[in-house]
């Protein structure tokens, strides 16, 4: 039964930096796992891709025959994806006991006005028993306000309700939140998603939105009656806080360790069989913001003792 | 009013791709033609080939969207958003442009990428939208695809995207279903007032579901997203227009003027009130460089008198006298730079002395 995850967001959300973290993540704890890349129009690719969409679909070309823009073109390529999912089966077919990792277009339309990727996922799981979980990214920026924030909010659902499988939602570029100034609230606020009764008044705030002050607790009450929305923070150069959102991941598709896990990094497996985290307990807020370059030091301590460690049991 | 200079109406049209949103810009600037109204129209999408309309201001003519993309070595979206961003460094320049021409049009028409995560997600987009709105009234039309839309969970995404552009822009919206010569839009206004109707297309689409993978979990969401959503119908304009037959574009223009008075209503109060909070920061930041330069030129000033006999008139002159002996670590020349940028900061002429700019600023201070 393999599994995968589905890495969706908007542009500049940080998917490609993701999915390399991902999988270099994945290389050093011995969970043998491959990248899918799905997005035609990808920028320069970086990272090392099992199975590129690219090399089938040409954007350009297709722009050209079909007198499309970018982003028609992408929607076609979707189109064209789902129509031929036979090939996409027997690459994946070759990769069967690897955990797959899907970078996926980031334009909307497919999570709205189409429904080929969903589609695409489904085949999946029909065909090849795949356990899916989609991982949405949100740049950490909308944070720094309320308005922005619940526009996250709403895309957020909108995600969940169109991709119809387990969800997980991050919060990228934590490490850049320390730059961005006071937030309006601390960042435990944002990620936990509760009592949002608190935000109606900074909304209310802004007289633009003030007519809206009946939608504004509309949204509030939505979010917290359904309780569903939650975020996970994510730097992705910070190897713990990316064993965090895994371990998230993997409860939210089911994973147990199977065949694919074989030896690598000791502290990081142990880490993650005993469900050890040596930050346990410590909020996003004191982590990312207050002390953010004492954990920093801290960790890096830790990596540098556990190091050692290994070193003397070679030796 | 009556004295307040007559002001174009900036629409920002955004969409899905496939939406139609430049055809819909073609047949407005049509329709306001046969009018003998002639907008002013921008283009901001780097990546179309051809325009169906004349654009006044095209953002292809200044940044070559290709070559961007080889340089930077971007894809497609990469390319445009960097297009995006590179263009808004120049908007300065279209703002003058636009102040020129703004008393001899109605309406300014700006035609968006089709990656409305543009205007969503970026800087660049909302650096636009806070400039056009600064200067004129502003709206955003929000273009959807109806034929599309009436599957319940297409035009529910539909819908709580709009809802999230509200948010994100805080500018007033005008929702536009767009292409009602080929699927009539009133399903979509009943779903809009009445809840039960929808209730029952909500039922029928899960009964229709050959997939039979959604679960009942989801269309309880979408249950409770039109309730909440309902609120957000209450305040929303919308018209059903045919970008092929020209149908509706009155109806348009209509809610476009209402919009005008909603922007003036609401809009104005705020946008003086965060002008007056940023001028207020400005005067801040000026007492404080200001009592920095104060302290700097005590010191300098007692350095100077270090032996010498202090006066009577010397003492009411400086005040409280600061001890030669305590130093803020800046020599004699980086002082001197400062002073030199404190005259150029604050536009104090270099004929004056030291002594003289000294005798100024303490009469400042006491004001």
């Amino acid at each position: 039964m393999p599994f995968c995850q589905v890495v969706v967001g908007p542009p500049g959300s940080g998917k490609s930096t993701y999915c390399f973290g991902m999988y270099q993540l994945l290389s050093a704890i011995g969970r043998s796992s491959i990248i899918v890349n799905l997005d035609p129009a990808n920028d320069f690719i970086k990272y090392p891709c099992a199975i590129d969409i690219r090399k089938v679909l040409d954007v350009e070309m297709i722009q050209k025959d079909y007198d499309l823009g970018p982003n028609g073109a992408l929607i076609y390529a979707m189109e064209a994806i789902e129509y031929h999912v036979e090939w996409l089966l027997k690459e994946l077919k070759k990769h069967r006991d690897s955990y797959v990792i899907f970078d996926c277009p980031g334009q909307v339309e497919l999570f709205t006005n189409h429904n080929s990727l969903q589609k695409i996922i489904k085949t999946l799981e029909k065909e090849l028993d795949y356990r899916p979980v989609s991982v949405q990214l949100v740049d950490a920026y909308c944070c720094t306000n309320p308005s922005a924030y619940v526009s996250a909010l709403l895309v957020c659902l909108k995600g969940m309700l169109q991709l119809d499988m387990p969800h997980v939602n991050i919060l990228s570029k934590a490490d850049l939140l320390c730059t961005y100034g006071t937030l309006p609230m601390k960042l435990d606020f944002f990620t936990e998603v509760q009592d949002l009764s608190y935000l109606a008044p900074l909304l209310d705030r802004d007289k633009r939105l003030q007519r809206y002050s009946d939608l504004n607790k509309a949204i509030c009450e939505l979010v917290e009656d359904f309780n569903l929305v939650s975020f996970e923070v994510v730097a992705v150069e910070n190897k713990a806080s990316m064993l965090r959102v895994l371990r998230k991941i993997d409860q939210a598709g089911g994973y147990a360790y199977g065949s694919t896990e074989i030896g690598g990094d000791a502290v990081w497996v142990n880490a993650v069989r005993q469900g050890g985290d040596p930050l346990q307990g410590i909020s996003p807020q004191e982590r990312w913001i207050d002390k953010k370059e004492e954990y920093d030091k801290y960790e890096w301590e830790l990596e540098q003792k556990s190091t050692m460690d290994e070193d003397e049991n070679e030796g | 009013m009556t004295d307040k200079e007559k002001k174009p109406c900036a629409i920002i049209v955004v969409g899905m791709a496939g939406s139609g949103k430049t055809t819909f810009m073609q047949q407005l600037n049509a329709h306001l033609h046969s009018k003998n109204k002639p907008p002013y129209i921008l283009n901001l999408d780097p990546a179309v080939r051809n325009l169906p309309y004349e654009a006044n201001i095209d953002i292809r003519d200044t940044i070559n969207y290709k070559e961007v993309m080889k340089q930077y070595n971007l894809g497609p979206n990469g390319g445009i958003m960097t297009s995006l961003n590179l263009f808004v460094t120049k908007f300065d320049q279209v703002l003058k442009i636009l102040e020129k021409r703004a008393p001899t049009v109605d309406h300014i028409l700006i035609d968006t990428p089709g990656q409305i995560e543009i205007f969503q997600w970026s800087a660049s987009g909302s650096i636009i939208c806070d400039t056009l709105a600064s200067s004129w009234p502003t709206c955003i039309a929000y273009v959807v695809d109806t034929p599309r839309a009436t599957s319940t969970s297409t035009w529910m995404s539909s819908m709580l995207y709009a809802c999230s552009m509200l948010y994100k822009a805080k500018l007033p919206l005008i929702i536009v279903y767009n292409k009602c010569d080929v699927q009539d839009s009133e399903f979509a206004k009943k779903w809009m007032t009445d809840f039960e109707e929808f209730q029952q297309a909500v039922t029928k689409d899960e009964g229709m579901s050959s997939e039979g993978a959604t679960s009942g979990y989801m269309g309880s969401l979408v249950n409770s997203m039109s309730l909440m959503l309902e609120e957000f119908y209450r305040h929303l304009d919308f018209v059903s227009c045919s970008s092929v037959t020209g149908e509706g574009m009155d109806d348009f223009l209509e809610a476009v003027k209402a919009k005008v008075k909603e922007y003036e209503e609401e809009y104005v109060p705020e946008m003086e009130r965060m002008k007056e909070i940023q001028r207020q920061t400005k005067e801040r930041q000026k007492e404080a460089q200001l009592s920095k330069l104060m302290k700097d030129m005590h010191v300098s000033k007692d350095k100077e008198d270090v032996g010498l006999t202090v006066s009577d008139a010397e003492d009411e002159y400086n005040g409280e006298l600061v001890d030669p002996d305590e130093d803020d670590g800046l020599t004699a020349e980086d002082r001197e730079d400062m002073i030199k940028q404190y005259r150029v900061a604050l536009g104090i002429s270099d004929d004056i002395s030291d002594e003289k700019l000294l005798e100024m600023l303490t009469e400042r201070m006491k004001q």
